[in-house]
């Protein structure tokens, strides 16, 4: 197992996580180098001279000269191409070609510069929100996102791809694939984030499903410590409680805009307007209960969960 | 007399009432700690469900308990009987528990896969305690200390014909491997009077299996009838050490049949001692169990 990281790639550098993370890892490791790679902008430069910024895509050519550049000994990939990043302009399969093959290719090469670490963001949206889940989700549930919304197939195919690749290769490299919860966050710009702070985002009426949020700090703090010490291994990452969406919003102090829930499909469908922009396909999640257990990720963590669900939403509230 | 029934109805609200309710939710929201918890209860709407319900169960359904000492302050994976169509038996269980048990505790009852994706009542049912009847769910619950309320009849149970009533049907084996997996003792309770809430009905099951139902009742009152219930709790059953949450379904049996059998029996001398009632009149003419008795 891999204690101390001395040369880390993470894939995805311009998102708020990768910031957070990077400023974690630097601070723990002294003689840790972070080279990030986004085809996104730079919203603020490193202070660290430790962190080098590259600007490219992923799925390019020369993308394997960096491999050959740093000999990297960990890789962290927070680059996958969610419907919030990409909008309307992308579809499905595009969504499904750089998500599926960038990350095959990134796998393989891992693997040909024989890297010791490699950890995989994915998300709790690939078990699907369906009326029939239990409460606490376990690892081993079935990935049943794509049952119902297509446009989910590139998160669950990315996760079973991953999954496949880690215990085909965990003899010689030690994976971790972590799914976690809405991740919240002043510096996060996510699906749930947005719908939680927006004003007059509609709330359905008919339904009250329990939510989970993890704070940035914690989900950051996860994958700082699955780059050290966690073992390979897909582990889903929630605090032990849930709230309602009704809640949530009270808690945050935003109006409730009650919709029934079968007027708001129609409307995730046709606008997409300040007030209300969410992806129709995951419109599941605030009617039926999505909730995991993220016990085994809690006995491999060092420290328990900094923020509860309640003052993960009231920080974002002050925000 | 209307004076008298407007006071039934706002039973809830009498001081003494609204006292017992209070002391009852102080120990709640101390166990329960947060307003809400995983699986969708909120102590708030439960308690609001709870002095709705209240009047019914003092007044029109006249609920007398029998044998709560049985109950211990641990958790169960309460077993009972299922009749009366709609799930009232249930309701009336749970409220027992919420109010004539010590200490008090919400009892999570075992609810449909279909019944979670209603519109309103699939939320309203959560908040109330309602769950999801799933294996690992019920698992996780009692891992938690909380007791679940199982009816291992099923639809088959509830949705009966006249001439079937009190006839107990064949128990599922599930909530036998849960105990078995969990070593949760089984609590068996029998319910008398439930079914004369709709004395009349009839089936057509081919018809609501075309439909995609569970069941069909068709009865000529549409409103429960005012039939009063016994609740009788029996001794607790202690699950075998020897016995594996996987042996073979004939292995269960025995003390399924065993479980099936200490309810039946505890039905049969509730049927004794209940009160008299019109729907009585009408089930024991209609019913195969009470002519047998004859």
């Amino acid at each position: 197992m891999q204690a101390e990281p001395k040369s880390l790639l993470i894939l995805g550098m311009a998102g708020g996580l990768a910031r957070i993370t990077s400023g974690l890892l630097l601070k723990r490791f002294p003689n840790i180098k972070i080279v990030g790679v986004d085809s996104r902008p730079m919203v603020r430069e490193y202070p660290e001279n430790r962190v080098t910024y590259l600007r490219m895509k992923y799925t390019r050519g020369n993308f394997e000269k960096i491999f050959r550049d740093y000999s990297f000994d960990s890789m962290l990939h927070l680059g996958r191409l969610s419907h919030a990043q990409s909008g309307p302009s992308l579809n499905l399969a595009q969504r499904l070609d750089l998500n599926l093959m960038g990350t095959k290719r990134i796998l393989d090469l891992c693997l040909k510069y024989e890297l010791k670490k490699v950890v995989v963001l994915s998300t709790f949206h690939v078990y699907g929100a369906l009326k029939d889940n239990p409460t606490f989700i376990t690892e081993d549930a079935s990935l049943r996102a794509s049952i119902k919304y297509p446009e989910l197939r590139d998160v669950v195919e990315m996760d079973q791809l991953v999954s496949g690749w880690m215990w085909k290769n965990q003899s010689t490299i030690s994976t971790v694939i972590l799914r976690p919860c809405n991740i919240l966050g002043p510096q996060i710009n996510n699906t749930m984030t947005r719908y939680l702070t927006t004003s007059y985002a509609p709330v359905p009426v008919d339904y009250n499903p329990m939510l989970q949020f993890v704070h940035e700090f914690d989900m950051a703090h996860s994958l700082a410590e699955s780059i050290s010490h966690v073992p390979t291994g897909i582990y889903n990452v929630a605090p032990r409680d849930a709230i309602s969406i009704r809640e949530a919003k009270k808690l945050i102090g935003l109006p409730i805009i009650p919709v029934p829930l079968f007027l708001l499909e129609p409307i995730a469908r046709g606008f997409n307007t300040p007030f209300w922009s969410f992806p129709h396909y995951l419109l599941d999640y605030i009617k039926y209960p999505c909730v995991i257990d993220g016990r085994s990720l809690e006995k491999e963590l060092k420290q328990p969960f900094r923020f509860s669900i309640r003052e993960t939403l009231n920080l974002l509230k002050d925000n | 007399m209307f004076k008298k029934l407007l006071t039934k109805i706002n039973d809830a609200s009498s001081p003494e009432t609204r006292s017992h309710f209070d002391s009852i939710f102080a120990q709640l929201e101390k166990k329960y700690l947060g307003k809400e918890d995983p699986w969708g209860l909120n102590l708030e709407k439960a308690r609001k469900s709870l002095e709705r319900l209240w009047p019914l169960y003092k007044h029109y359904f006249r609920v007398r308990c029998f044998g709560t000492k049985n109950i211990k302050d641990q958790p169960y994976i309460v077993v009972a009987n299922h009749s009366g169509q709609i799930a009232i038996d249930g309701m009336l269980i749970c409220s027992m528990f919420s109010t004539q048990v010590e200490p008090p505790r919400i009892l999570r009852p075992m609810v449909e896969r279909f019944f979670t994706g209603i519109p309103f009542i699939g939320s309203w049912a959560a908040e109330g305690g309602a769950v999801l009847g799933d294996r690992q769910n019920c698992i996780n619950l009692l891992e938690r200390g909380e007791s679940v309320l199982v009816f291992p009849e099923g639809v088959k149970g509830i949705a009966k014909d006249s001439e079937d009533f009190y006839d107990m049907k064949k128990f599922g084996r599930g909530f036998f491997r849960i105990a078995l997996a969990t070593g949760i003792p089984i609590l068996p309770i029998a319910v008398v009077g439930a079914e004369e809430f709709y004395p009349l009905v009839w089936h057509p099951l081919k018809l609501a299996r075309k439909i995609g139902l569970p069941a069909m009742p068709l009865t000529p009152n549409l409103v429960p009838l005012p039939s009063p219930v016994d609740i009788h709790v029996g001794e607790e059953f202690v699950i075998p050490k020897n016995l594996s949450a996987d042996a073979p379904d004939n292995e269960l049996d025995e003390y399924i049949n065993k479980i099936h059998h200490q309810i039946q029996t505890m039905l049969d001398h509730g049927l004794e001692s209940r009160r008299d009632f019109v729907g009585n009149m009408i089930t024991d003419k209609l019913t195969k169990k009470m002519n047998l008795k004859d």
